[in-house]
């Protein structure tokens, strides 16, 4: 045998350390037997999921608090296949990860072996790469890679599929000291012309807006973005993903932008000469009807992915850059301002028209109120977590968010069942913070499995379910678009379509019982129906050092407002 | 905007998966290829794909920008023809 000869799975967990890899997430499976056998002696910990799907999450939740890459380890075939909305969640909103998966033998593949899957055909459209090992030699190497690829360029998941024959066979092959690609050179710099033409552009502008997004969190640039703010007396407007790219409290903030954004933050890119976008990709959720987006403004438009520039909307300047490079280097070059009118007209419409809510009913709690709750009881300070829907949109509006990393949502696939499994990894993660994860009663029900997981590592997370009893964004569009005509979207027993109606006299309205859910998977529970006690209630799960979930009944008909309709323009805005 | 046929010339590592990956990103956006010629090279690591596609100029430019993207795609270039 040679020397330093160890099997495969051996050299895959030997790589995995070299890697720095601080917890792994998974699912064993007959195929990652091999791999599964090496982890006891792991330098890095193991956290046990109940469904891969939860598996990646967790990971996703992990690198997004983090932004280091997060892993994830399962098994062929159903196992592999679980992983592939975690991984189009990851994918699209540029979240580095690296999954691996086991496969059948290669003596084995193509012949409907069992739980096989053709992993790496599956998982081509919703990866940034996929790996097929060939032999055990390849696993350092291609783990180096994989680590690399999910970093570098626009961050994103990568897959490796290693067939259970190269987990067995005898390598020698070492991790390699530096990665060098043949094809993949991410990297690229703003070319000093660019940088000049910026700078004049910010100098000229009567009324400039920044529109930061989810590449200015990626690359730590925030602390850069405010500085060219108060410099320049730059109003900041963020997309969803750039929630915490900038503080909500500062008086150039205009918060969220697009279709639940603020009506100052979309009135001022509407009214703009020009607009700094940083990190965004110009998603059809903000720009509504794209011929009449930003009609009066020159963008600029900076991103480390060349294909997301122009590729929306078309830019006067697009930089190719790492955004924290960017505006580094053109700090210099840009003057003072603090531009008064520009500043006063805004001013204008945050008082005319704050983010705000009216009780509907005395004695029914308002979801948004459950935001401003979460808000007093943590000081702002929480990373919040959120699945899919209305609760996702009144995390976005009620609470305001300073630090980056502290809002993490699905923003671009829109993943129910993303937040529970999600807010695990970031607590596991970032265990300096509290973290509460905001679902509703639908999204919750996809991945309640995995706050066991929570209780068993003993983490401070807490849960808290917003239930109206519907799933409340698919009603309000069938109220608003769709004459009312509530298909498939009622939870409870009462108010369903007659093509669903269901026996009358069931026990319950409200199915699940969440409290007695939560306790089952040996979590602390409240219910709180009664808006006097919300606050408090809140406060105390929160203090708590348990895992506790907190059931709020609230108000089944609010709506998230202001919206603008999808594909409309600004001009189209509704307020209630 | 009108459709013109473009002829995409890709270098690639000649690598399992590189041909699925480039065919799935032009078909996944719902265009037709029309003709596909994959050959080596002189160095036998790199394969040539030659890869006749209908679209307009905006959709042709963004195919081409996500090529660039992918690992194993080494050198894109296009022509109308």
């Amino acid at each position: 045998m040679k020397e330093g000869a160890r099997n495969g799975a051996r050299a895959l967990v030997e790589s995995l350390e070299k890697a720095g890899v601080e917890v792994l997430f998974g699912y064993p499976g007959g195929q990652a037997l091999d791999i599964f056998n090496c982890l006891t002696d792991a330098k890095f910990p193991f956290v046990l999921g109940r469904h891969e799907q939860g598996c990646v999450h967790m990971a996703d939740g992990y690198a997004r608090s983090t932004g280091k890459p997060g892993v994830c380890l399962v098994t062929s075939g159903p196992g592999a296949t679980n992983t592939i909305t975690g991984l189009a969640t990851a994918n699209i909103d540029g979240i580095p990860l690296v999954v691996i998966t086991g496969q059948v033998p290669m003596s084995l593949i193509g012949t409907d072996a069992f739980q096989e899957a053709d992993t790496t055909g599956v998982a081509r459209g919703v990866s940034k790469h996929c790996f097929l090992v060939q032999s055990a030699d390849e696993i350092p190497e291609i783990v180096a890679e994989a680590f690399y690829i999910a970093t570098h360029g626009k961050p994103g998941p990568v897959v490796i599929d290693i067939p259970k024959n190269c987990q067995q066979g005898l390598t020698a092959a070492q991790y390699p000291e530096r990665v060098s690609l043949r094809a993949y050179h991410p990297e690229s710099s703003a070319t000093s012309s660019q940088l000049v033409k910026l700078a004049k552009l910010i100098n000229e502008a009567k009324r400039p807006v920044i529109y930061a997004g989810g590449g200015v969190i990626a690359s730590g640039a925030a602390g850069d973005v405010a500085t060219l703010a108060r410099r320049a007396g730059i109003p900041v407007a963020t997309t969803l993903m750039g929630l915490g790219a900038f503080d909500e409290h500062d008086p150039l903030s205009l918060r969220m932008a697009g279709m639940h954004g603020t009506p100052a933050a979309n009135w001022a890119m509407n009214e703009a000469d020009l607009i700094v976008a940083l990190g965004v990709r110009f998603s059809d959720r903000v720009t509504g009807k794209i011929s009449k987006y930003a009609p009066k403004a020159k963008i600029v438009h900076v991103d480390c992915d060349p294909a997301s520039i122009g590729k929306n909307v078309s830019a006067a300047l697009g930089i190719v850059a790492d955004v924290k490079d960017v505006l580094t280097t053109v700090l210099s070059r840009v003057k003072s301002a603090t531009r008064p009118e520009w500043m006063a007209k805004i001013d204008g419409w945050k008082k005319s028209h704050p983010v705000s809510w009216e009780q509907m009913h005395p004695n029914v709690i308002m979801p948004q109120a459950v935001m401003e709750a979460i808000d007093k009881a943590t000081k702002g300070r929480a990373v919040v977590v959120t699945d899919v829907g209305q609760h996702q949109m009144w995390a976005a509006q009620h609470f305001r968010y300073s630090i980056p990393r502290h809002f993490l949502t699905s923003g671009g696939m829109g993943t129910m069942g993303f937040g529970i499994p999600a807010a695990i990894g970031a607590a596991i993660a970032r265990p300096d913070h509290k973290t509460v994860a905001v679902c509703g009663d639908g999204g919750a029900q996809m991945t309640f499995e995995e706050v066991v997981v929570a209780v068993e590592h003993k983490l401070p997370v807490t849960f808290v379910v917003i239930n109206n009893g519907c799933l409340g964004m698919v009603r309000q569009w069938q109220e608003l678009f769709y004459g009312k005509n509530y298909s498939g979207s009622i939870l409870t027993v009462k108010g369903r379509a007659a093509n669903e109606r269901l026996e009358q006299d069931l026990k319950y309205d409200y199915l699940p019982d969440f409290v007695k859910l939560a306790q089952a998977h040996g979590a602390e529970a409240y219910r709180v129906i009664d808006p006097a006690k919300l606050d408090a209630t809140i406060a105390k799960a929160i203090r708590s050092k348990r895992t506790t979930l907190v059931e709020v009944i609230v108000e089944p008909r609010a709506n998230v407002y202001p919206m603008i309709p999808a594909g409309k323009p600004v001009s189209e805005m509704v307020f209630k | 905007m009108s459709e013109h046929t473009y002829r995409l010339s890709c270098y690639v590592e000649n690598k399992p998966g590189v041909l699925a990956r480039i065919v799935g990103l032009i078909s996944g956006r719902g265009y037709n290829i029309q003709t596909l010629n994959v050959g080596p090279t002189e160095d036998g690591t790199v394969s040539r794909m030659k890869i006749d596609v209908l679209g307009t100029d905006r959709v042709v430019e963004q195919i081409i920008l996500q090529l660039r993207n992918q690992v194993n795609v080494i050198e894109v270039s296009s022509r109308k023809i």
